[in-house]
Parts: structure tokens; C-alpha cells; sequence
């Protein structure tokens, strides 16, 4: 594969490129399912083919095959130039590289167990016991479970010197449990909605206690049918650590990634409201909020070595104190927020689509105290758990979360389940309302493996540490107010 | 890919099956798209990639293996290792056997000056539109994307050949064409879009100035109060609704297993009269595939017929459940889904969207909507944002630009309270008029 990066990047430069990279990459990925006591889905899949990505005449081209002989990469590399040209014919303004580095480096996730090599036999073995402990409820009508698994294995060349080899393996898994009645659908999924995942082998799906908790999700699924319905008003929230993690994902990673702010997304999934002026201005939330983003945190989705432009992982601060400091960027961008090297946030979801700018891990940092100290703190609240649905305008101002279930807390105690929760509001409203962040203990990598993006649209994975928080008089019910 | 390459390729997957039972699909194309953003050419794209995928069923048990190496060893790899999948499977007691030849209806969906169509010749309509904005004193950004065969919105790839060791053989292949296009001044926005199968009809200038017209409009929106109102949706927001609710509805296995607003109520009114809904690849506007996921025919499916519910839409596993036959809306087998409707068709009526405003003595007309999603799947009641252009209506006028809402809103109550279609047209990959609704819940409203 090396070798044909090689080729098409000297076919780009001998064309005219003034810069180029190359991502070769091989992929392989397992998908697992099990409902209700079958299988439900055993697949299989592997995908090679490699993307070139050129300036010419300071606009950018980008082509990509599979097909992977000699004269295919040749005609891709080619058809790469020519779009570069095609794309310079309109007036532009130049795209201007932030320096970095040649790097000449080879980078692998950490993997102990290699969950390709474990039988499926092991696999199906645990996925049936999670099924049996669901089943074994009544009431439940759907009791599905899953594991996933996959490599990427890539190799970067540029005409600037870099030559990098990745390897990344991700393992990840998960269940629900689904209840039925005449008028309701209630769903309660474990350890987090859609799966847990993160960047290690087959040991971090025998870390996770899937089967020890079946019955409890099974049960409380059940249970939410005849819960009663949580209370529509102004209420003091408690969101549990993986409803805050997409919480992050939404109403901060997502304006804070400076091709948005600067309108390269907005006929799609918008701009943002964290316009440039307000880097180092605004008050984005209370004291107690600190949000790092982080392509170094072990383990993580979104963790690398080198991001797809050739930059170096790095960790900063977005938000410290409360305060709004920094953006996502590229090469191609960091200049017009006056940085002079990228931090590093340009990845492609495959050898078939474009860099551009992603998240990188981004995370909470744990406050103190542990969540049972937290509801000894709160005299009334709602306490919610784990996402249902989730919803945000164009410039990531009004959210609208619901989540599988909520406690109602009174004096401490957690007195009363509800089902449908519900919470809405505008971004740095409920940032700043936040006034109890829980410590190290309780802050754990959650994660997003389907964050859309771009045209074509690409999909990312990102690691959100969170420790449960809580946030004052939130809007609680839309949705379900009579 | 041609015809009779794909089949060679599928007949030589099956032989090389040596006498397993086998299904194999082949699926890609090629898609080029041109992004622009801030008046200019931001990315611009190519991609080929096609990918086979085999399945291999041993009595009740099946496995499945999919890539990339159309080579012949690459082929042994899959057969070999969906072989291995399927041995190591447990049995899937409901699982079917792979059917026998089936018959397809002719659909005339492939443009060949659409697939060809090169990157000068999109930036030459992507110029047109830039200049526009720039006339006006707006910020453009858009696509123009142009498709052969079966790659996705997000690079999912469906079936373009399908073959097994029945007999069973299946070919289709379209085009498609997409021209969007947003025109920008600070946070007030207008949007316009084109689809077909045909990139003949892509009129950059036209479009633009569509977009520019409403993001002028836009200019200074004044706060409403949120509330229940009168809203004519223009067809780009009916479709992004109507989908949403074919995911969580229209599937035969979400109403078998009453997860479905339709379970136990086939043959019931759940919708006004003047609701009728259908799936149908058919449809001129569509021109989608004849076929699923299984290799079986799509029969045009009447899903609501005024206002009754008629029928859910079927694969061969929850047809076979309820004695009937496949509608062919089948997903790759296994799955945990279900069946999809993949080309629906809301009836409309014959006027315009501006017919529709002027019955309106006062409401909201939105331009398109937002990141929906589902807040209670048995209502259907979804939330989402109004974007790019929401505006008052006064008696019977477009008066001023109104501040974006997030609604919270039952989709089938809606289609209790339709007063007026507009002629239907494809947007979103959703054949659907403008509505005249009433009582459309505008639930909170947001900074711009």
C-alpha cells in the first residue's frame, strides 16, 4: 500500500501539485448482533483504496479509488490535479498551510487482545448470555445486543517529507432492552446508547460488566411503561456522565470547530454562535466548567498520533474557568484565529472522502465529590440518564435532549422513577448554570461513534470524558407538555 | 459499471462458490461533488469504489463477508470467510431460503450526460451561483453533487446487481444530480435546492437567486412568541418530517413487534382524508431501484390511502410471518431492522407554495427544517429547528422575517390537520407537496 501512496503522490506533483498527501489505508471491521435470541446480523467487512489530496493553483482537489493497479492510482492522482484546477478556476483566495514538522513515524493504538483473532464462537457465547438475562424479564419485547470491532491500518505521505504509518483498533459493545404497550415504547440500553467503545482490544469488552447488568436494564425497560411521567417546568437537572458526554459533543465540540465558525459548513450542518471575536471573551460557562480537548488521552476514539493533515496530537483547553478560549483547526485555518501551527484536528472517516476538521476527544474535567455526595447535595432535582434523543440549531444555540429515564430526587434520596424526560435550552445559559461537577471517581471516557458531518457526508468517533454534573432550573418536558 | 461486467462478476462469485448456496450483491458507482462556502470552490471531490458482499446459507444458518478486492483471490477470501461466519452462526429459526428468479419492471433512471459530468462543468454552474451572492452582497455555500450507481449520502453503498445460486439475477442503475445552495448575510439565511436524475436541469443562477431572495427576507427577524400556529411548510420540510416517520413507522417488523403508530391499526382512519401516502420507486420524480436488499421486486405499496391505514411495507421474513408476500423493501438479511420504505410519495395537490400563503390570514411559512429527531416514537412526535428562512405570514402575504423555533410536534396529528397541498416535487429523496398546516406546535424559540 506504501508504495502506492508513493505512486500517486509523485503522479500528483508531476502534475502540477503544489502540495499533496496521500492516505492509503486498509480497513477491516466485525459486526455482531443478536435480538431476541438469534442472530441478527454477522458481517464481515474489509475495504483498501487510498485518497489523494492536492493544491493547485492554491485550491484543493481530491480524488480517491479502489481500484489498485498501477494505472488506476495513476488516473486518480491525475483526476485529483484536475479537480484542483477546476476548483481554482473560480476566484479564491489562495489556501495558505500552517507550518508543521516532517514527521517520519509509525503509531498504533494500544491493543492487548486482538479482537480479530478471538474466536467468534467467545463472542456469540457472550452476547446470548446478555440475551438470556434480558429475556428472562417479562415484559420485554426486544432484547438486542451487539459488538463491533475494527482496524484501520494507514499509511501518510506527503510532498513536504512526512511519511506516517497508523494503526488504529477499536473495540466496542452493547445492549437495550426494549417494553412495549398499546401506547408507549420505552427503551433502557447499557453501558451508554448506541454501545461503548474505545480504542483497545478484546480486553475492554471483558472489563465491561454486559451480563451482570442485563437484568437491571431488562427490568427498569419494563418498569418505565408504567412510571410515571416526568414533570414538565423549571427543575435543577443532574445529567449522568454519557448524557453529558453528548451534551459536549453537541452544544461545544461542534461550534467550537473553526470551519464551521467560519461558514464552510453552513449549508449543511451550519455555522456557529462562538463567532471570532469571542475567543477570550465570552463567559461560555460557570467556574466549575473546564473542557479539554485532547488527541493524547489513552485509549480514546479520537486519539492519534498524527491527525490527517500530518500534525502531531496535541491537548488544550477550549473552555478554563468558564471562559471560551480556544477552536478545532486545521493547517488550512489556524491562521485566521492568528495561531501559527494547527491543533491537529483534521481527519477523514476513510481512504474514500476528504479530510477536514473533526473533533478530537473533547472532555469535561472532573470537579469533586462522588455522585452520591452530589444528591446529598440537591434537595429537589432530576436526576436523568443515559440518551434517547437529541436536537440543536444551525448555530448550536437551542438543544433539546430526551433521555431513557430519570429519578426524581428529593432530600438526597432518589424517590421516584419518570419516564420521558425531557430538557431544553440555549447553549451558555445552561453552561452557566452548572454548579456541581463530580470528581475522578466518577469520570469516565463516553463516547460517539455516529457524529455525521460534511458533504459527502463522513462519520467520527469521538471519546467525551464526563463526570456527572448538575445545572440549575432547566426547562424540563418539551415534548410532553399538555 | 455496466451491466454485463457486474453480472460477470456475480456469475463468477456464484461459481466460485463451488455448489454452496450463495447470495452475492455488488453495489458502488461513482460520486464527484463541489463544495463551495464563502463565494468560493471549498472542496472538491471524486470517488469510484464498488464492494461485493457475499452471504452463504447452510440450511438455518447464514453469514455474511463484504469488500473491496474484486480480484479473483479477493472473491475466495469473502467466500471463504462468509463460509467460516455461517458455520460458526447459530440457527436463525425464522431465517428463509435464498429465493428463485424473480421479474423486474424497466425503470428509466440513468442520465449518461449526468454521469459524465466533469468538474469544470460543475464549477461552471457553482460560478453562476457565487456570483449571484456576490451581486447581492451574500455568502454562497453549497454542493453539486452528481452520482452513477449506489453510493449513499454517507458513503453506504445499496445494491446495484444482485445474483444467488437460485437463479435469482437483478441489475439497476441510476443517476442522481443534487444542487444546494445557502445564501448567507451574518445569522439571516435562505436556502434553495434541485434534485433529479438528470444534472440537466441544474440551474445554478436560478437557485441562488432563490436562496438570495429568502436570506434578504430573512434581514432583521422579529421575536415571536412560541406557540401553536397556522404554518404552511414548504415540500423541503414536509420531506425531512414524512421520512422521520417512515424510519420509526412504516416498516412491517415495527408494526408486528407494536412499536409502529400503524400496529392494530390497519384498515383504521389515522390521518385526514386528504392524506395519501405511498412508497413507489416508480414514481417519475423517483426513478429508484426495482429491487431490495433481497433481490425482490418493489411493489408500489399504498401505505395511507385518505387517511386509512393500508398496509406497512414488507421483506420476505415479516411477510412470511403474516402469510402474505414480500413488497421488496428487504435490508440486507440478517438484520435487526426490519423492512424500509425507501421512495415515498405524499399526494399533493396542484397549486403553489404561494397559493397556499395566501389562504393563510396569519402563520409562519418555513423554508426547511433541522436536525429532527424523534422525542416519542408511538405519537411520532418529533423536535427539530426551523432553518434558513421562516417568516410571518399576514393576511395572506409574507410580511417579515420571524425568529428561528424549535417545534415539538406529532406528525401524524399534523396530517389530521392539513388544509392545503401544493404540487407535489422531490426533495430531500422524498416526493411530497407544500402543507397548509394548522396548530403546529412551535415549542421555544432560539437566538437568531
Amino acid at each position: 500500500m506504501k508504495d502506492l501512496a508513493r505512486l500517486a503522490l509523485d503522479t500528483a506533483a508531476a502534475r502540477g501539485a503544489s502540495y499533496a498527501d496521500v492516505r492509503a489505508i486498509e480497513f477491516n471491521r466485525e459486526d455482531i448482533q443478536v435480538k431476541n435470541g438469534e442472530v441478527g446480523g454477522l458481517d464481515l467487512s474489509d475495504s483498501a483504496g487510498l485518497g489523494v489530496r492536492v493544491l493547485v493553483g492554491g485550491a484543493w482537489g481530491f480524488s480517491a479509488t479502489d481500484d489498485l493497479g498501477r494505472q488506476g492510482v495513476e488516473r486518480c492522482a491525475a483526476q485529483a490535479v484536475e479537480i484542483g484546477r477546476a476548483s481554482a478556476s473560480l476566484e479564491h483566495e489562495n489556501v495558505r498551510l500552517a507550518p508543521e514538522p516532517q514527521h517520519r513515524a509509525v503509531w498504533s493504538s494500544t491493543c492487548a487482545v486482538d479482537p480479530f483473532r478471538v474466536p467468534l464462537e467467545r463472542k456469540l457465547d457472550l452476547l446470548f448470555r446478555i440475551d438470556a438475562e434480558m429475556r428472562a424479564v417479562r415484559g420485554v419485547k426486544n432484547a438486542e445486543s451487539f459488538l463491533s470491532f475494527q482496524r484501520k491500518r494507514q499509511f501518510f505521505l506527503s510532498t513536504e517529507g512526512s511519511d506516517i504509518e497508523q494503526t488504529l483498533t477499536r473495540s466496542g459493545g452493547g445492549f437495550s432492552s426494549t417494553a412495549v404497550s398499546s401506547d408507549d415504547v420505552q427503551r433502557r440500553s447499557y453501558p451508554q446508547s448506541e454501545g461503548f467503545h474505545q480504542a483497545l482490544g478484546y480486553e475492554f469488552i471483558e472489563s465491561i460488566p454486559f451480563v451482570e447488568n442485563a437484568r437491571r436494564i431488562a427490568e427498569e425497560s419494563v418498569a418505565l411503561l408504567t412510571a410515571d411521567q416526568c414533570p414538565a417546568g423549571d427543575h435543577d437537572i443532574i445529567l449522568e456522565g454519557s448524557q453529558l458526554a453528548l451534551q459536549i459533543h453537541e452544544s461545544v465540540g461542534h461550534p467550537t470547530e473553526l470551519d464551521r465558525v467560519l461558514g464552510m459548513e453552513a449549508n449543511y450542518t451550519g455555522t456557529s454562535f462562538l463567532t471570532l471575536e469571542k475567543k477570550g471573551n465570552l463567559a461560555f460557562g460557570s467556574k466549575l466548567v473546564n473542557l479539554v480537548a485532547d488527541a493524547t488521552l489513552p485509549n480514546a476514539l479520537a486519539t492519534f498520533g498524527f491527525d490527517d493533515d500530518g500534525v502531531e496530537a496535541q491537548r488544550w483547553h477550549i473552555v478554563r474557568d468558564g471562559l471560551f478560549e480556544g477552536y478545532l483547526t486545521s493547517r488550512e485555518l489556524a491562521h485566521r484565529v492568528g495561531e501559527t501551527r494547527s491543533r491537529g484536528c483534521v481527519r477523514s472517516d476513510g481512504w474514500n472522502h476528504i479530510p477536514m476538521i473533526r473533533m478530537v476527544n473533547l472532555s469535561l474535567l472532573p470537579g469533586s465529590g462522588s455522585l452520591e455526595d452530589l444528591l446529598r447535595d440537591s434537595d429537589r432535582a432530576i436526576l436523568m440518564e443515559t440518551n434517547r434523543s437529541w436536537s440543536i440549531d444551525q448555530l448550536r444555540y437551542n438543544f433539546q435532549f430526551k433521555t431513557e429515564l430519570a429519578w426524581e430526587i428529593r432530600k438526597g434520596k432518589r424517590v421516584r422513577l419518570l419516564k420521558n424526560p425531557t430538557y431544553q435550552g440555549i447553549t451558555t445559559q445552561f453552561w452557566n448554570s452548572c454548579d456541581f461537577v463530580c470528581g475522578p471517581g466518577e469520570w469516565k471516557p463516553w463516547g460517539v461513534t455516529n457524529c455525521g458531518k460534511g458533504q459527502p457526508g463522513q462519520v467520527a468517533e469521538i471519546t467525551h470524558g464526563a463526570a456527572p454534573a448538575r445545572f440549575r432550573k432547566v426547562r424540563v418536558g418539551a415534548g410532553y407538555e399538555t | 459499471m455496466q451491466k454485463e461486467e457486474a453480472k460477470g462478476i456475480l456469475d463468477r462469485t456464484i461459481a466460485a462458490a463451488g455448489g454452496l448456496e450463495i447470495e452475492v450483491m455488488l453495489g458502488g458507482g461513482s460520486e464527484t461533488l463541489t463544495r463551495f462556502a464563502n463565494n468560493e470552490i471549498t472542496q472538491n471531490v471524486a470517488e469510484r469504489r464498488y464492494l461485493v458482499s457475499v452471504r452463504i446459507v447452510e440450511g438455518k444458518r447464514t453469514g455474511r463477508a463484504t469488500g473491496n478486492d474484486l480480484s479473483k483471490a479477493g472473491i475466495a477470501r469473502l467466500i471463504e470467510r462468509a463460509a467460516a461466519a455461517t458455520r460458526l452462526s447459530p440457527e436463525i429459526q425464522e431465517l428463509l431460503p435464498l429465493p428463485g428468479p424473480q421479474a423486474y419492471r424497466e425503470v428509466d433512471g440513468f442520465d449518461a450526460a449526468t454521469a459524465s459530468l466533469g468538474a469544470d462543468a460543475r464549477a461552471g454552474e457553482v460560478g453562476k451561483a457565487v456570483a449571484r451572492c456576490r451581486e447581492a452582497g451574500l455568502e454562497g455555500a453549497g454542493i453539486y453533487e452528481v452520482r452513477a450507481g449506489t453510493i449513499g449520502d454517507y458513503g453506504e453503498i445499496g445494491p446495484l446487481a444482485m445474483a444467488n445460486s437460485r437463479g435469482l439475477s437483478a441489475y439497476h442503475v441510476g443517476t442522481s444530480a443534487e444542487f444546494l445552495i445557502s445564501a448567507l448575510e451574518g445569522t439571516a439565511s435562505g436556502w434553495a435546492g434541485y434534485e433529479s436524475h438528470r444534472a440537466g436541469g441544474v440551474d445554478g443562477g436560478a437557485l441562488s437567486a432563490r436562496a438570495v431572495e429568502k436570506a434578504v427576507r430573512s434581514r432583521d427577524p422579529k421575536a415571536w412568541a412560541p406557540g401553536r400556529y397556522t404554518v404552511v411548510l414548504e415540500p423541503a420540510a414536509v420531506a425531512d418530517l414524512i421520512q422521520d416517520m417512515s424510519w420509526i413507522s412504516f416498516g412491517a417488523l415495527l408494526v408486528q413487534e407494536g412499536r409502529s403508530f400503524l400496529a392494530g391499526k390497519i384498515g383504521q382512519k389515522v390521518m385526514g382524508e386528504n392524506i395519501t401516502l405511498r412508497d413507489d420507486p416508480f414514481h417519475p420524480l423517483h426513478r429508484g431501484s426495482p429491487f431490495d436488499s433481497e433481490g425482490m421486486p418493489t411493489i408500489p405499496t399504498t401505505i395511507i390511502e385518505r387517511g386509512v391505514a393500508r398496509s406497512a411495507v414488507y421483506d420476505r421474513q415479516t411477510a412470511a410471518k403474516e402469510g402474505r408476500e414480500s413488497t421488496g423493501h428487504g435490508l440486507p438479511v440478517p438484520n435487526t431492522y426490519g423492512p424500509l420504505a425507501r421512495h415515498l410519495v405524499l399526494e399533493g395537490g396542484e397549486g403553489s407554495v404561494e397559493d397556499l400563503i395566501r389562504r393563510v390570514d396569519r402563520g409562519l411559512l418555513v423554508t426547511r427544517v433541522w436536525y429532527t429527531n424523534v422525542v416519542d416514537p408511538k405519537s411520532v412526535t418529533l423536535t427539530g429547528m426551523t432553518r434558513d428562512g421562516l417568516f410571518a405570514i399576514e393576511k395572506g402575504r409574507v410580511t417579515h422575517a420571524v425568529r428561528n423555533f424549535r417545534f415539538n410536534q406529532s406528525v401524524v396529528q399534523m396530517l389530521n390537520q392539513v388544509e392545503g397541498m401544493s404540487a407535489p416535487v422531490c426533495s430531500g429523496g422524498v416526493v411530497c407537496p407544500g402543507l397548509l398546516v394548522r396548530d403546529f406546535h412551535m415549542s421555544s424559540a432560539t437566538e437568531f
